[in-house]
């Protein structure tokens, strides 16, 4: 449904003449608009409508003859409304007496002590004495509801909104509230811990000290700590965040709300995650290869013999970059390359390069869609990624689309989507044949034959014809939200083709609240793009000088010989890239690997010469830029652990001493200087930012985009999906909990995924597999272990694997197809 | 208007200008005679000078010296939970409180938590009290003790284990009345 649009009303709150949009309801409306704030427990907008559950927000408005509850009534034209008569204060004391009858006297001992609505709320609004005498309720405490959460029962005050928020938001239904009356506790339904990707948040919803954060119990109180605002690099999310700050650690990560980005949510792994910045196992000084072990040396020696390794290879260096690199680190590096050593052979994608042409046209500021559009689209079609794993916080935004706002939300991709239940219609597809599957899509919209490419895609005809009256009826404003892995591999280009012409189909280019937005594989995917961190453009988009290998000819010319060093920044390609037998024959042969790294992932243990530690994203400053193109800003929170230094710095220093001096002596004048020489940028500052960031596809610089090709692109015809036979076809995934950094939070780590091999009900039959079982998954010789997990969703005749994780990564084995069998 | 250095200097007056014949005379020896009789009344009144430090001024019980922290009697338990109130409401930031969780196995203080760090800094302190009004558990009090002088700042951060032992000396109060 598109955005509602605004109409004003004007009522009067206490006597003041207030206008507000109709509809608003009036806790909010008095806050925002009439500056009176009516006390409120359960309600709160972002959990959708309200439930009235405390009666905190009684109110008395005139022509009603009872008080009514502030949360639950929307704003009218000519309402008059009173807070503060002596009816409603005494009201609100009789309410906050009653919630404290069975209210512990716990607050020198509770973590929510000095932030909690309760006591604001009591000491605000409260009468200050109580008359009950008689014995409080009991229960066992402090106890565990997950390894991430305590609950206390005895705190709880009711208010529904822990309940609320795992049905009505994340929507993973496991907390309920039992018993009646005065017994009634919160629980999960089965008595199970609740572990889910977004349990965290109802730690920081929760008005009282009920459910807390078991990693932050007891660390500070709110005066003992510093919020230092930045953003979550963990994901190309890119969630705002507040880093609660005591002694240079960080011990809490709380949310800064952003209706334009996170909506005031995170997932677990942005909450807890940032453990690992204060990990042992964190690199914190720089360590270089002596008789095969790395050990930690000088920052002088590191960057000497670096440079000494650099300027030996000189033109022969390839370099990948991560995504957590910022655009700043990224515009040194491509200076470092591109400038001292003269090769151009640095990629930031995974998996091979797209032609420069496909890949303005997919950024092209008019084709983009923003987050909130998400929310309030006619339709909304997920492609080719699972948006739980690849941007959590995306998968809540969806859900509240359907919820709330009547978005019709469809599905294609070829793994079974935690999203298909609220979906109104989901197709399935061969793994690796989104490419197929788009190109049928469009085919079908367009009313020409597409039966022979749903059956290249491996896809049910009758699906995708399903899928496509769907589109056509919902309206306008349809937002496609695909994942790279669509346009990556050798067959990217032509995948980029059809989701072209996929969004011309559907007339996207324009339209308002309409248009793509990609969810690429790295957190600041989009930003290094645009500043040039691939080997066919430079920075703003434009044609490189000469094009350089993409990531899978670095790893081919690495192998080959033709390269002899490799400079790995935030990237360890045993993870990231798609082929890990290529890569570990890419490294074994390189002369010189200098890695910059925070943890010892396997590329970074067996390969790297030289490796400088990383700064986590607490430490770091610069911009990265948000998948839906708005450029935000990391501000450093706390000081560098350890030896680490700045990386902007070091790699300024080491272009130098290969002589070219990119002239950085301040972060801010990298940012300031990529403001300037990006076309589309022009205008922007670190000032201007702020905050809150800005969508650079909003603003006129926009116009100097570089212009790129229309669709419609003829198509050549796509290769079939393998047929099985006998065999299983390969599907790979990255799990929400892949990272290096969950694996080092001792609070998350138990979360941190082992290989599990998905496979249907009907393949698990045939092939004699029970579910938990050790299977082995092997194609050429290659073999990775896993515990089967039979999906009564699964696809026939797919299997999936996890790739990024340690060890059994799907990476290790060659497709399209391979064998499974009970080990 | 640039600043002229010499245009704010203030003349000050410091006794008559001029010494003034037989009145000047009269007032140099007159007043020094005038100041020698408080002198020398006060010879009469007997010597009250108190041997500090062997002696000690006794003080009143109200008074504020350096902080204690209490145990329970009974169960030797920390009274204090760590909970950082008086952290909160000291005007010169100088306590600090970190506190950490009570476990079976090490039960430091009666409620859930406790304070694995608490220090205050002496050097800052003013001796307000505040600390002891915000404890909701009557952990910390202002003891008697001022003796707090010492060649090292750092020597004046006083550690828990330092507030939980009973003063070397005790101060002598002042009884009632007196
Ligand atoms: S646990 Fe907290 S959020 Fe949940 S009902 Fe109780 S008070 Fe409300
Ligand atoms: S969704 Fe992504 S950006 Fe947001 S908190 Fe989680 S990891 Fe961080
Ligand atoms: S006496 Fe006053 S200044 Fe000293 S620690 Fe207590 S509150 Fe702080
Ligand atoms: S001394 Fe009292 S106020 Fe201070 S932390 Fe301990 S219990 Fe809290
Ligand atoms: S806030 Fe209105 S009833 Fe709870």
């Amino acid at each position: 449904m598109p955005r509602p649009v605004e109409k004003l009303v004007s009522l009067t709150i206490n006597g003041n003449e207030v206008q507000a949009p109709a509809g608003m309801m009036l806790a909010d409306a008095a806050l925002k608009y009439g500056d009176v704030e009516i006390p409120v427990f359960c309600y709160d907008a972002k959990i959708g409508p309200p439930v009235g559950a405390c009666r905190m927000c009684l109110v008395e408005i005139e022509g009603i003859p009872k008080m009514q509850a502030g949360c639950s009534v929307a704003v009218t034209d000519g309402m008059v409304v009173h807070t503060d008569t002596p009816t409603v204060k005494a009201a609100q004391e009789a309410v906050l007496e009653f919630i404290l009858i069975n209210h512990p006297l716990d607050c020198p001992v509770c973590d929510k002590g000095g932030e909690c609505p309760l006591q604001d709320n009591a000491f605000g609004w409260g009468g200050g004495l109580s008359r009950f005498v008689e014995p409080k309720r009991h229960f066992e405490k402090p106890l565990a509801l997950s390894p991430l959460i305590a609950i206390d029962r005895e705190r709880c005050i009711l208010c529904y909104r822990c309940v609320r928020f795992s049905q009505e938001v994340s929507e993973d239904d496991q907390l309920v509230l039992e018993e009646r009356g005065a017994d009634t506790f919160v629980t999960t339904f089965d008595g199970h811990p609740y572990v889910a990707p977004f349990s965290g948040n109802i730690t920081e919803f929760c008005p009282v000290g009920a459910l807390t954060s078991r990693p932050y119990r007891f660390r500070a109180r709110p005066w003992d700590i510093e919020q230092a605002g930045s953003v979550c690099t963990l994901c190309p999310a890119q969630c705002n965040v507040s880093f609660s700050v005591r002694d240079e650690r960080v011990l809490r990560v709380l949310s800064r709300e952003h209706d334009g980005v996170d909506d005031g949510w995170l997932c677990d792994k942005g909450r807890f995650a940032y453990q690992a910045i204060h990990v042992d196992a964190r690199i914190t000084e720089p360590m270089m290869r002596d008789g095969g072990e790395l050990r930690p040396v000088t920052w002088d020696l590191a960057i000497e013999t670096a440079a000494k390794l650099l300027s030996h290879a000189g033109a022969n260096t390839g370099a990948l970059v991560g995504g957590e690199t910022t655009n700043e680190e990224g515009v040194l590096l491509a200076h470092l390359m591109r400038e001292a050593l003269g090769s151009n052979d640095l990629d930031s994608r995974p998996g091979g390069a797209l032609e420069i042409e496909l890949l303005r046209a997919l950024s092209a500021p008019t084709l983009q869609a923003s987050v909130p559009d998400l929310q309030y689209a006619h339709a909304v079609l997920v492609l080719d990624c699972e948006p739980v794993d690849d941007a959590p916080i995306l998968d809540l935004r969806l859900r509240k689309g359907v919820r709330h706002h009547g978005v019709k939300l469809l599905i294609g991709s070829s793994r079974p989507s935690a999203l298909d239940e609220r979906a109104a219609h989901s197709a399935r597809f061969a793994p690796g044949c989104g490419e197929a599957f788009a190109a049928a899509l469009s085919a079908e919209l367009a009313g020409q034959p597409s039966a022979s490419l749903a059956a290249a895609a491996g896809a049910d005809a009758d699906d995708v014809g399903a899928l496509a009256a769907q589109l056509r009826e919902a309206g306008d404003e349809v937002v496609i939200l695909w994942g790279e892995r669509l346009t990556a591999g050798p067959r990217g280009n032509e995948g980029a083709r059809a989701l072209l012409n996929l969004a011309e189909q559907l007339g996207l280019d324009g339209r308002d609240g309409g248009g793509l937005l990609e969810i690429p594989s790295g957190t600041n995917s989009r930003g290094l793009r645009e500043v040039g961190v691939l080997p066919n453009a430079s920075i703003g988009l434009a044609d490189a000088p000469t094009a350089g290998r993409d990531s899978q000819q670095i790893g081919e010319a690495l192998a080959d010989g033709d390269l002899s060093a490799v400079i790995l920044l935030h990237s360890d390609p045993l993870l990231d890239q798609p082929s890990s037998a290529l890569w570990q024959r890419a490294l074994g042969k390189a002369s010189a690997v200098i890695a910059h790294a925070a943890f010892l992932t396997p590329a970074v243990l067996e390969h790297a010469n030289v490796v400088f530690p990383a700064e986590s994203y607490a430490e770091k400053e610069g911009t990265v830029v948000h998948p839906d193109s708005r450029v935000q800003r990391l501000r450093r929170s706390i000081s560098r652990q350890g030896e680490t230094r700045a990386e902007w710095a070091l790699l300024a220093e080491l272009a130098a001493r290969l002589g070219s001096d990119p002239k950085a002596l301040t972060c801010s004048m990298v940012s300031a200087r990529m403001f300037e020489q990006v076309p589309f940028y022009a205008g922007l500052s670190l000032d201007l930012l702020g905050g809150v960031g800005i969508r650079w596809s909003e603003r006129e610089a926009a116009a100097s985009f570089p212009s790129a090709p229309a669709a419609p692109f003829t198509l050549d015809a796509p290769p079939a999906a393998a047929s099985p036979n006998g065999l299983l076809r390969l599907g790979s995934f990255r799990s929400i909990w892949a990272s290096p950094e969950v694996e080092a939070s001792p609070a998350l780590a138990f979360l941190h995924p082992r290989q599990r091999v998905e496979i249907s009900p009907a393949d698990a039959a045939r092939l004699g597999i029970n579910h938990g079982e050790n299977v082995t998954v092997a194609s050429n010789g290659d073999f990775v272990e896993g515990l089967a997990h039979i999906r009564t969703s699964a696809p026939d005749g797919t299997v999936f694997l996890q790739t990024a994780i340690p060890g059994d990564s799907a990476a290790l084995l060659e497709g399209p197809l391979v064998e499974v069998k009970r080990s | 208007m640039a600043w002229d250095p010499d245009k704010d200097v203030i003349e000050v007056i410091r006794g008559p200008q001029k010494a003034g014949g037989a009145g000047g005379l009269y007032r140099a020896f007159g007043e020094t005679l005038r100041g020698l009789k408080t002198t020398f009344g006060q010879l009469r009144m007997g010597v009250d000078t108190i041997q500090y430090p062997e002696e000690k001024i006794p003080v009143y019980p109200r008074f504020r010296g350096r902080h204690q922290l209490h145990r329970f009697e009974d169960t030797g338990l920390e009274k204090c939970v760590g909970c950082s109130l008086c952290a909160a409401a000291c005007p010169s930031d100088c306590i600090r409180v970190v506190a950490a969780e009570n476990t079976p196995e090490n039960r430091v203080s009666a409620g859930e938590r406790y304070a694995a760090v608490y220090e205050i800094n002496l050097s800052r302190c003013i001796f307000c009290g505040y600390c002891e009004i915000a404890c909701p558990f009557d952990a910390i009090t202002m003891g008697h003790e001022y003796e707090l002088s010492d060649a090292n700042r750092s020597d004046l951060i006083f550690t828990k284990e330092m507030l939980l032992a009973e003063p070397l000396e005790r101060t002598p109060l002042r009884a009632e009345g007196e």
